[in-house]
């Protein structure tokens, strides 16, 4: 069983360098990806993950295990640090549109940066190879036979594959990274 | 894709179809994880071991006065590493066990060489990069990066680097499992090239 957040989060708290680069390496996607989400700008975004780690590293004391599991601490910093640095945007934009948008609301996007969130991190818990695939059969414009030809095995081992990746995956959000 | 096509549901208790049918759905909701840039390839650095809260991170806006900072440290680390090597009476080796060439294209000079060492106890294979010939960047922003390649394509990046006008020399290290890979090449990323492949200007 790997150490779960929640005691990163603590070994942080003491000081624990090589805690901290353990939760980086969990998270540096999944608060990249958020930010991205929300700020739309790859720049802009790698500052967010920046200010998230270093939101991290200085409130890591706050956290109490007994309140719930760590991805949810770690989640409210991420989001605290990019809608501070959304907040301080100061580009106008240059049209104002004249029809409501039609972009998700506040509550869908909460919802959709959860489910990234919660996935993107469970991602970094597979291995190489289970990784690879779902990432060629998900992302890559691949269709199964292709992705067979690609890795150069027979497409019931992809099928397998993915099955077993996508059983992990299920398994590691069943258990709400802790 | 569908889920049927991408895992069939043969064999499959309802029960089980439909947890694995949620964590598709899931997938397809959260979108494809984005690839970070090199910039974010390594967790900020706390300045302070004893004081916690006061931590230099490297943000854009002071990445001049970092990367001050950080050349120093290498240059104090090289001294220092410069300075054990001949206290020892030798230089430091590097214990490849494996060597790959790397050549240019035809008509330039620039050449390479990977050396590889044992993989470590969990699972890291590390590398020495040695690189010639190769333009040096006249952007800050600009990098090459190196990359393991399957047909012929580069799959799965292994570090960036920059370089000088002699031999630059770099250590890398990849999880990988090499063995499922056929050869390497770098490319040249400039400045501002984040989300694609720059030009290949060496292969194995």
């Amino acid at each position: 069983m790997s150490t779960t957040d929640g005691e990163l989060i603590q070994r942080a708290a003491g000081g624990d360098r090589s805690a901290f680069e353990l939760l980086y390496q969990r998270y540096a996607r999944p608060v990249f990806g958020l930010a991205l989400r929300r700020l739309g700008d790859r720049g802009r975004a790698e500052d967010a993950v920046q200010e998230t780690f270093a939101s991290i590293w200085r409130s890591a004391g706050t956290y109490r295990p007994d309140r719930g599991p760590g991805a949810p601490w770690l989640y409210a910093v991420a989001r605290n640090a990019i809608v501070d640095r959304a907040r301080n945007r100061t580009e106008i934009p240059a049209d104002i549109p004249d029809e409501p948008a039609r972009d998700a609301g506040p509550a869908e996007l909460a919802e959709q940066g959860w489910v990234s969130w919660r996935v993107h991190r469970a991602l970094e818990e597979l291995n190489e190879r289970e990784r690879e695939v779902i990432s060629l059969a998900y992302w890559s414009g691949l269709s199964q036979s292709e992705v067979a030809e690609f890795l150069g095995i027979p497409l019931g081992t992809v099928k397998t594959r993915t099955r077993a990746a996508l059983a992990r995956l299920a398994e590691i959000l069943g258990d709400e990274f802790e | 894709m569908s889920f049927e096509d991408l895992i069939g549901t043969e064999g499959l208790s309802g029960e089980e179809e439909a947890r694995l049918r949620r964590v598709h759905q899931l997938l397809v909701a959260a979108g494809p994880p984005p690839d970070l840039s090199p910039d974010l390839s390594l967790p900020p650095v706390p300045a302070a071991e004893a004081d916690p809260p006061e931590v230099a991170f490297l943000l854009r806006r002071r990445r001049g006065r970092a990367l001050v900072l950080a050349l120093a440290a290498a240059l104090a680390a090289f001294v220092g590493g410069y300075a054990f090597g001949h206290s020892k009476g030798k230089p430091t080796a590097f214990a490849a066990i494996r060597n790959v060439a790397m050549h240019g294209p035809a008509g330039t000079a620039s050449h390479g060489v990977i050396r590889i060492a044992e993989k470590d106890s969990v699972g890291n294979w590390p590398m020495q990069f040695e690189v010639s010939g190769l333009a040096p960047q006249t952007n800050r922003a600009a990098y090459y990066e190196l990359w393991l390649t399957r047909n012929g394509k580069p799959v799965a990046p292994c570090g960036s680097f920059r370089v000088n006008a002699k031999t630059t020399r770099v250590r890398l290290s990849v999880s990988y499992p090499l063995k499922n890979f056929d050869g390497w090449v770098v490319t040249s990323q400039p400045a501002g090239h984040r989300d694609g492949l720059g030009p290949v200007v060496l292969t194995t």
